[in-house]
């Protein structure tokens, strides 16, 4: 046994930092891969060592001025229909959660109860459940194939995920509210003025979550695009990268279209880290 | 609450599930077998009579083709629309659809999908049990079998579920669809590439690799037939895979035999995805490799003037060359039996499968054709690789009545021989392991 109190703290935090490097590694390792494959000039599929030979740019020149003529692979054209459906049903879904959240924590209502649960039940149904029903649904609509259904189906159904947000505004003290009400306010005065500007971080988390859902989804798109490749997300075009007809000339691409993926997610992530942080600060009442 | 949406959501579903296929394929193919009765002519080349086009007009139609073969498909339907001045056609769009998916992206929703679709021999079968198929018209079905090569058209015949009858189902494409030997000339000579044990002498000789997938069924499946073990479609059943006849003793020996090479030329042979190949090659870590038609072109490129094609070679069981047997697939055009035009849907896929489109499709695109005569053209024949395929189709099975149960069964059959402690010469192993493999197939384990 080591007595001396230095030399265990130095055996056990080296211990501690191996394991955490070696965690780091592992986690690491497959975007490093993925970030240093994208630049690779030589080779078609994958290569046998890690660091690549030649570094170019090529892959990403292509990804982007390559698409036109025949070639169904248009990854500019994916990437600005994911932006569009992104944007309206993020702009659509941080509404209706922050107004659901909202109505569900302040006002009282007959079914209030009861409807909580029944959005709690509906969302424990796994998605994919329903999504044969829904592509239905939506071909009596004349909806597939087209990115408004997209939207419908990522922002329609997202008031339901309001647990979280509704958790915070019942952090807000209704002192606020009543100190409004005094004054004249009503409530949907109450929800934009006073509730909304305390709950930076909420809205910021809604509007994170919504964004980035649109980037990952893959099975609902996949189902409700179908052959049209125009009309394809980034999710199942780079899917369609990888298929034994395209491996061959577009595995490079693919990486390249993975690493331009994470993109705006970041961008948007980095603006919206300022307010976050503003917002936990900054936010509940002083005094 | 939670009772009733679930009910309603299930009900919803076996209602899709239901409404998806069948239903109306009775009426398009009778609408289709009507057309043949209309007209006395004969159809040949490609071209008939106008008068099977019936009352059909202000034609629109949807055809799928995979990505390279795009722009070629809609210079031929230009041809097409022009070889028919008097009808009136609205719009015929041609699509981008990979041929691996067709039979998925047809059977999820048929009403959207094209009426005239290319897929693979193996897919057929899905199709068929979906009822999404149009049967052949019975007007083309004398040109057809006269002009395309006869593994084609007999694996695109299947028994009717009812009548018993025999059906032709789809319009023969391609021979292609299989793999075969490719080589770096540098490495491995033309002659050394006849013999399995030349190939791995040669790689191993060079310092290089030969990749031969042993885990994928579709590969590995060459070990079990080139010992005799070869499927025959199913049994009476309608779902229990038939092998043929075998001889156990000599499927042992040659399973053996493999086993053998692959011990002895341990980190030479390679057990690796194909889509490796081309790389392998483009890096020199590569001598030769099974490859697949539909790599080819990465492959030509990689090796350029020293690209080698060849079909499988053999294996020495006993003191005996005995020919690797592959399997091999063929690409189809089948017409969707929802379609709104089915006389113009099978007027234009017999013209897509002519020997005029077949012939345009090998110059351009490199696929390899079905019909005869085009098989026999100075093109096809210079070509190294059409050559290579076309000899490897002459020692295959077609990949068409095939059991979901095969591929899992035959990948670990591949796996087991190739696996570090598999020992070569223990006959009664191998002797299991095989009987394994084929009750596993026939889903009797």
């Amino acid at each position: 046994m080591i007595k001396s109190y230095k030399a265990r703290r130095i055996i056990s935090n080296t211990l501690i930092y191996i394991i955490l490097a070696v965690m780091c590694i592992i986690w690491v390792s497959p975007f490093a891969y993925l970030l240093l494959h994208s630049f690779r000039g030589e080779g078609y599929v994958t290569v046998n060592y890690l660091i690549p030979h030649e570094f170019t740019f090529d892959n990403y020149i292509k990804l982007f001025m390559g698409a036109g003529g025949d070639a169904s692979i248009n990854f500019p054209r994916w990437f600005l229909n994911t932006l569009v459906v992104a944007i309206f049903s993020c702009i659509i879904s941080t509404i209706s959660v922050l107004a659901v959240s909202y109505t569900l924590s302040r006002l009282r209502f007959g079914a209030r109860k009861k409807l909580m649960n029944v959005g709690m039940i509906l969302g424990m149904f796994p998605g994919f459940m329903t999504m044969i029903a829904m592509y239905y649904l939506l071909d009596a609509m004349h909806l597939t194939r087209t990115l408004v259904a997209l939207v419908i189906c990522y922002s329609c159904g997202a008031g339901l995920g309001f647990q979280i947000s509704k958790g915070f505004f019942d952090t807000i003290p209704r002192a606020l509210d009543e100190a409004a009400t005094i004054d004249g306010a009503n409530k949907n005065q109450i929800f934009w003025k006073i509730i909304l500007p305390m709950s930076k971080p909420i809205v910021v988390y809604t509007v994170l979550t919504s964004f980035i859902g649109p980037w990952c989804d893959f099975i609902l798109a996949k189902i409700i695009m179908g052959d049209d490749r125009a009309n394809y997300t980034v999710a199942i075009g780079l899917q369609a990268m990888t298929t034994p007809e395209f491996i061959q000339a577009y595995y490079k691409q693919y990486l390249a279209g993975s690493v331009c993926v994470a993109v705006p997610i970041t961008i948007l992530f980095l603006k919206m880290q300022k307010y976050y942080v503003e917002g936990v600060t900054a936010g509940g009442v002083k005094g | 609450m939670k009772k009733v949406l679930a009910i309603l959501l299930a009900g919803m579903m076996t209602a899709t599930a239901f409404a998806g296929c069948g239903g109306s394929g009775n009426a398009s193919s009778s609408g289709s077998s009507n057309s043949s009765g209309g007209s006395s002519a004969k159809a040949s080349g490609g071209k008939v009579d106008e008068a099977m086009f019936g009352d059909e007009t202000n034609i629109s139609l949807k055809v799928w083709a995979p990505d390279k073969g795009v722009s070629l498909a809609k210079e031929q339907i230009e041809t097409f629309k022009k070889m028919y001045p008097n009808i009136k056609f609205k719009n015929i769009e041609v699509v981008a659809q990979g041929e691996n998916d067709a039979a998925t992206q047809l059977v999820n929703d048929p009403n959207k999908a094209a009426d005239v679709f290319s897929f693979p021999s193996d897919q057929l079968n899905k199709l068929d049990a979906a009822k999404c198929l149009s049967p052949v018209s019975k007007a083309f079905v004398e040109d057809i079998s006269a002009v395309n090569a006869e593994g084609t058209v007999k694996a695109a015949t299947l028994k009717d579920s009812k009548t018993k009858e025999e059906v032709l189902y789809a319009y023969p494409e391609t021979n292609d669809n299989g793999y075969y030997l490719v080589y770096d000339k540098k490495v491995v000579s033309d002659d050394t590439a006849k013999t399995l044990e030349g190939i791995l002498k040669a790689c191993k000789d060079a310092k290089k690799e030969f990749v031969m997938d042993c885990g994928n069924g579709f590969y590995s499946c060459t070990f079990a037939f080139t010992g005799g073990a070869v499927i025959d479609g199913f049994e009476d059943d309608g779902e229990t895979q038939k092998f043929k006849e075998y001889d156990e003793n000599e499927a042992v020996d040659t399973l053996m035999a493999f086993a053998k090479l692959m011990k002895e030329y341990k980190g030479t042979w390679k057990s690796q995805d194909p889509a490796q190949i081309a790389s392998g090659f483009k890096n020199g870590t590569l001598g030769a490799g099974v490859d697949g038609s539909w790599n080819s072109v990465a492959d030509k490129e990689a090796l350029g003037d020293n690209f080698g094609a060849t079909k499988l070679p053999t294996i020495n069981v006993n003191g005996k060359d005995k020919q690797l047997i592959s399997m091999f697939g063929y690409k189809y055009l089948g017409v969707n039996a929802k379609t709104k035009f089915p006389r113009t849907a099978h007027i234009l896929a017999y013209y897509l499968s002519s020997e005029e489109c077949q012939q345009q499709r090998a110059e351009k695109i490199g696929w390899g054709p079905s019909n005869t005569k085009v098989q026999e053209t100075d093109f096809v024949k210079n070509d190294v690789t059409l050559q290579a395929i076309a000899a490897q189709s002459k020692n295959a099975v077609a990949q068409v009545n095939i059991q979901g149960t095969f591929w899992q069964a035959m990948g670990t059959l591949g796996n087991e021989m190739m696996k570090d402690g598999w020992k070569p010469d223990d006959k009664a192993a191998t002797k299991k392991l095989l009987q394994t493999t084929i009750a596993d197939v026939r889903d009797e384990g």
